[in-house]
């Protein structure tokens, strides 16, 4: 039985892990250490009620862990984040290409967001979920799930204006 | 590439199927708006929320631009070390804690029965205080007798016949107290002051006096010759 259930779970995480490592690193504005902390954290705890949630939604439950311990790490200590004038990585011409640049853009620009603006941000825009699953992800009132996310994108808009053209 | 390219399949959040999504303006509940284009001066918050339908073209690059920067992690044998590492560690962390909380459980436990009273206890008010007989000082509302008697300034050296004439208000002392036992006798001649006037009381008033004196193992001849006057 136990063999199963760790079977199950190792098929689970390896098969869902690119996909929630991504999501943990826009989580965590593009620390890329720190996503993986945050994912396996989030793993290690899904271990813990993988009999219950198994047959239902354990990526729901891990996407949930992830939101509300991104949204809370402002928090804690290590997370260091701290907002500044200028962006700190800026796309040099040359050495990268425009995907790259364009990914580093937008990771310096999530990190310049509040983490549960960027929480609510990257639930609404890259999990496509309505107001009412970031609310619940987040585990506060729809209304502030729907500020977070309107402040933050109105924040993007500022910050990737020049890397997102503007309709001619 | 779009946000459809995604390779995930399901979502387990929503329930549906990758292809069951709904578009946006059905997802969110909102009717379709075809909004404003970026750098229009829509950059207040507020404005994009009481109005927000259907996602404007930086919304739309938003999305495409998360879905797009997705870089391929695969999942490895560090990443699997690590995991079962702190499954471990979390599961210690678990251990100690209940334990931890068990041992407080049974100290507190231990510590409310130590605490909880042992056998019967006795709450009722205890009985005053023994008072004496005759009290040292005249007071008037302490002393059971109905007169004060002028008993302690009686000398160790006055004679027994004076004694005996004043024994009526010992006497009445006497009888309102308990019967005279051998040891009452005994713990009443330790109250009052003076030794001579005690021996002077009991062997003049009551017999079993004379069995208290006797009882002490002194030879018969002096309470034979203290009774005397009385008898």
């Amino acid at each position: 039985m136990e063999q199963t259930r760790a079977g199950e779970y190792d098929a689970f995480v390896a098969a869902r892990w690119s996909v929630l490592f991504h999501l943990a690193r826009l989580l965590t504005g593009g620390d890329r250490h720190r996503a993986e902390d945050l994912l396996q954290e989030s793993l290690v705890k899904l271990w813990f009620v993988w009999a219950k949630v198994a047959d239902e939604a354990p990526e729901a439950y891990v996407r949930k862990v992830l939101a509300r311990a991104a949204a809370r790490s402002a928090r804690r200590r290590w997370w260091g984040e701290r907002p500044v004038e200028v962006l700190p990585e800026v796309a040099a011409a040359g050495d990268m290409s425009a995907t790259v640049a364009e990914r580093s853009r937008l990771e310096a620009a999530l990190a310049q967001l509040t983490p549960q603006q960027r929480a609510a941000v990257v639930l609404r825009y890259y999990q496509d979920l309505p107001d009412r699953q970031v609310a619940e992800a987040l585990g506060c009132p729809v209304g502030t799930a729907r500020s977070h996310a309107a402040r933050g994108v109105a924040r993007l808009r500022r910050l990737l204006a020049d890397v997102i053209e503007p309709v001619g | 590439m779009d946000r459809m390219d995604r390779t995930d399949g399901y979502d387990a959040l929503d329930g549906m199927a990758h292809g069951e999504r709904p578009e946006y303006g059905e997802r969110r509940g909102r009717p379709d708006r075809t909004g404003p284009a970026l750098g229009t001066g829509r950059t207040d918050g507020a404005e994009r929320t009481e109005g927000m339908d259907q996602p404007d073209r930086f919304e739309r690059q938003l999305t495409r631009l998360m879905h797009q920067d997705r870089q391929p992690a695969a999942f490895e044998n560090r990443h699997r070390e690590a995991l079962r590492a702190g499954v471990r560690a979390r599961r210690r962390v678990r251990a100690a804690r209940r334990a931890a909380g068990s041992v407080l459980a049974v100290a507190g436990l231990g510590l409310g029965l130590f605490l909880w009273p042992h056998g019967r206890t006795d709450d009722r008010p205890t009985a005053p205080h023994p008072r004496p007989m005759i009290s040292p000082s005249p007071a008037p509302s302490t002393s059971p007798s109905p007169t004060p008697t002028p008993t302690p300034p009686l000398s160790p050296s006055a004679p027994p016949s004076s004694t005996s004439t004043d024994s009526p208000t010992p006497d009445d002392t006497w009888t309102t107290s308990a019967p005279p036992s051998r040891t009452e006798t005994s713990a009443t001649a330790t109250q009052w002051p003076p030794s001579a006037t005690a021996g002077s009381r009991d062997g003049s008033a009551t017999p079993p006096a004379t069995a208290t004196v006797s009882a002490t193992g002194e030879p018969p001849d002096e309470p034979t010759s203290a009774i005397s006057p009385s008898g």
